[in-house]
């Protein structure tokens, strides 16, 4: 190991090559990092590495914030818990609640909003991509104002959307 | 290594008189020359300040390439895990609620039917494999998501995380959405 | 001990070899025997029974950035090699290619070393059996998704970095009762178990593709199982900070039970479970 990390080290202090050229060793690494069985391109290909502060360094630890931690974790959980019985109910007993029909509604597009919003935070990281990040969360948030105004235009002027499903699968 | 350190003490013992240029010198002995157990490298040491060191890392780490992962991982826990089709089969849901629903407030403007009763009407108008296939189509993801939803709550409260027991269960909810979206769609 | 072995040959000096070894017996010859005897004999006696195994292993030279990494194919006849992949390993690099370069310890698998990603899934090769039924291909890639340092040997300084942020060290304000030890009782110290023995070896956060698309923030299974190692230790008293440094939607909660980490440990533990039990305790907690 130490070995063969002194002679790199070496060679690449005895090739003192201008900057210009470095920066095509670096533009031409970056070409080389993506490892190819296919042709397909990553979506998102990680970065360079880049390590901050000394490898003694501990990473940093985020701030405490329980609204995007457990009490994030609990809520989505007990949304989605909630759903079976919500779905179940109303096709079981065939009876038609609107009450209940609204409150499925609701429920349907919290799961779908913070589902979304787990999905844009896994596949674009802050450190990564900010602007991407902040425009899709924005652009969900707006969405789902949207789909919120649109249900309850839908529960209110229209059948429900328990009674339309029914519908359309006995169609 | 072993060999090399074994060699070198060795000579240090019969030169009696080592210093700190030793190693270095090694080959200039006629004594080290006859017994020639020692390899000598003509490679040169370079002192680096701790800087420069780090500002050499920093540039090795930069070439680095990234090992290759989901093209090599095992197919059967990345493209047919529970998680990942648990995701999909969400976001389509999720998705298609969210192009129906704006949709739906938009179609009075763009003159579009969308009301409960001409979706049935429309849907009831096409032939009966279409339909089965369209609604196979909805129900095996449905059926998909709300037992693996089901199977991952249950992960949540500590329980079946065994490997065995969670590599089985994984392959009852394939084969229960299967038939449970062919009930929905067929026998509903 | 190959090194020690041919430093004594050369010892010896090359002249003396035929004398020492033309009158000796072969029992007496067997303790020093060299890799090349055992080959000669083999070859002679069982040329046609060669066990042929091909090992395809994932190859990146630093020294030469701008090439891209490749697959490099060596085969081995399994009769003369060890049953585990690290033995393989070591006889491509004795044998064949001394540029081959991986890490390697203990090969007993409580050193971690060796950790690698092998015909798909990542364990310890010094642990997993070449498979001698078929003659398959196997696969060798170094652990997914981590920056390669050259051929089998990624850089896990991320992840060291990582562990050091979760304070793996007891945390105790009060002294011992008795002044002399922190004592625990044995339903306390059974909790550790299936905790404290990982090695570290970084195979299950690497198998996560959470840790995979966000090392940087997600802390991954390895660190997490030792996160409520000290977590669940009665003897630690702070227990509070801790359970407040995971409490955000990076560092534990990019876990989204794909378990892909209790499928993959080579020593048996269960990171999967862990990080569960530390949500589950910090479901309500703030």
């Amino acid at each position: 190991m130490a070995s063969i990390a002194r002679s790199s080290l070496l060679r690449q202090v005895a090739s003192a090559r201008p900057a210009f050229q470095q920066q095509n060793v670096i533009a031409n690494a970056a070409r080389a990092t993506a490892f190819h069985t296919t042709a397909r391109r990553d979506l998102l290909p990680p970065l360079p590495q880049h390590v901050e502060g000394t490898v003694n360094d501990a990473a940093p630890v985020p701030e405490t914030s329980p609204s995007h931690g457990s009490y994030h974790w609990t809520f989505d959980r007990l949304v989605a818990g909630s759903l079976i019985p919500l779905t179940v109910v109303p096709f079981a007993a065939g009876s038609l609640n609107p009450t209940l029909d609204a409150f499925l509604c609701a429920t349907i597009l919290i799961h779908s909003h913070t589902g979304f919003q787990n999905i844009i935070i896994d596949y674009l990281p802050k450190y990564r991509t900010p602007r991407a990040r902040k425009i899709f969360m924005w652009g969900l948030n707006a969405a789902t104002a949207v789909v919120g105004l649109a249900l309850y235009e839908f529960e209110t002027t229209d059948v429900g959307i328990t009674e339309t499903i029914k519908r359309v699968w006995t169609a | 290594m072993i060999a090399q350190r074994a060699g070198t003490t060795a000579l240090r013992r019969v030169a009696g008189k080592p210093n700190a240029f030793f190693t270095a010198n090694v080959a200039k002995l006629g004594l080290a020359q006859s017994l020639s157990t020692t390899q000598i490298r003509p490679v040169a040491t370079q002192k680096l300040t701790p800087a420069d060191g780090a500002a050499l890392l920093a540039k090795q780490r930069l070439q680095r390439p990234v090992s290759p992962h989901l093209d090599v991982y095992d197919k059967q826990q990345t493209w047919f895990g529970g998680s990942i089709w648990m995701r999909i089969t969400g976001s389509a849901f999720s998705g298609s609620l969210y192009v129906f629903a704006t949709a739906y407030l938009a179609a009075p403007l763009l003159g579009w039917h969308l009301e409960s009763a001409s979706l049935a009407a429309s849907f009831g108008a096409l032939p009966f494999a279409a339909k089965g296939a369209l609604k196979f189509l909805a129900a095996w993801p449905f059926a998909f998501h709300a037992l693996n939803g089901v199977r991952h709550l249950v992960f949540d409260m500590t329980y079946g995380i065994k490997r065995q027991t969670l590599i089985k269960s994984g392959w009852y909810v394939w084969g229960a959405s299967m038939v449970g979206g062919l009930y929905l769609a067929f026998f509903l | 001990m190959a090194a020690l072995r041919s430093s004594t040959a050369r010892l010896l000096g090359a002249a003396s070899r035929p004398v020492l070894r033309a009158p000796a017996a072969p029992a007496a010859v067997r303790g020093m025997a060299q890799v090349t005897d055992g080959q000669q004999q083999n070859l002679a006696a069982s040329a046609d029974q060669a066990k042929l195994k091909t090992f395809q292993i994932y190859r990146w030279n630093p020294d030469t950035p701008t090439e891209k990494p490749r697959m490099q194919s060596y085969t081995l006849d399994l009769n003369k090699t060890g049953p585990m992949v690290l033995d393989a390993l070591i006889r491509i690099k004795n044998e064949i290619d001394p540029t081959l370069t991986f890490r390697r310890s203990c090969r007993e698998g409580i050193c971690g070393s060796c950790a690698m990603n092998i015909n798909g899934t990542n364990t310890l090769a010094c642990l997993c059996r070449i498979p001698a039924e078929d003659n398959a291909e196997m696969k060798v890639y170094p652990l997914p998704h981590t920056y390669v340092v050259k051929d089998l040997v990624p850089d896990l300084t991320q992840f060291y970095k990582q562990y050091k942020s979760i304070k793996p060290y007891l945390q105790r304000d009060t002294p011992a009762e008795d002044g002399k030890e922190y004592r625990q009782s044995k339903a306390d110290r059974k909790k550790l178990d299936g905790l404290y023995e990982c090695i570290l070896c970084a195979c299950c956060s690497t198998s996560c593709p959470s840790y995979w698309w966000n090392s940087e923030e997600y802390l991954g299974p390895a660190i997490l199982l030792q996160s409520y190692r000290w977590l669940v230790d009665s003897r630690d008293e702070k227990t509070a900070q801790r359970k407040d440094a995971l409490n955000n939607s990076m560092s534990l909660y990019r876990c989204h039970t794909i378990l892909n980490c209790t499928r993959t440990c080579p020593k048996g533990l269960n990171p999967g479970l862990a990080i569960a039990e530390i949500k589950r305790d910090m479901a309500f907690s703030g």
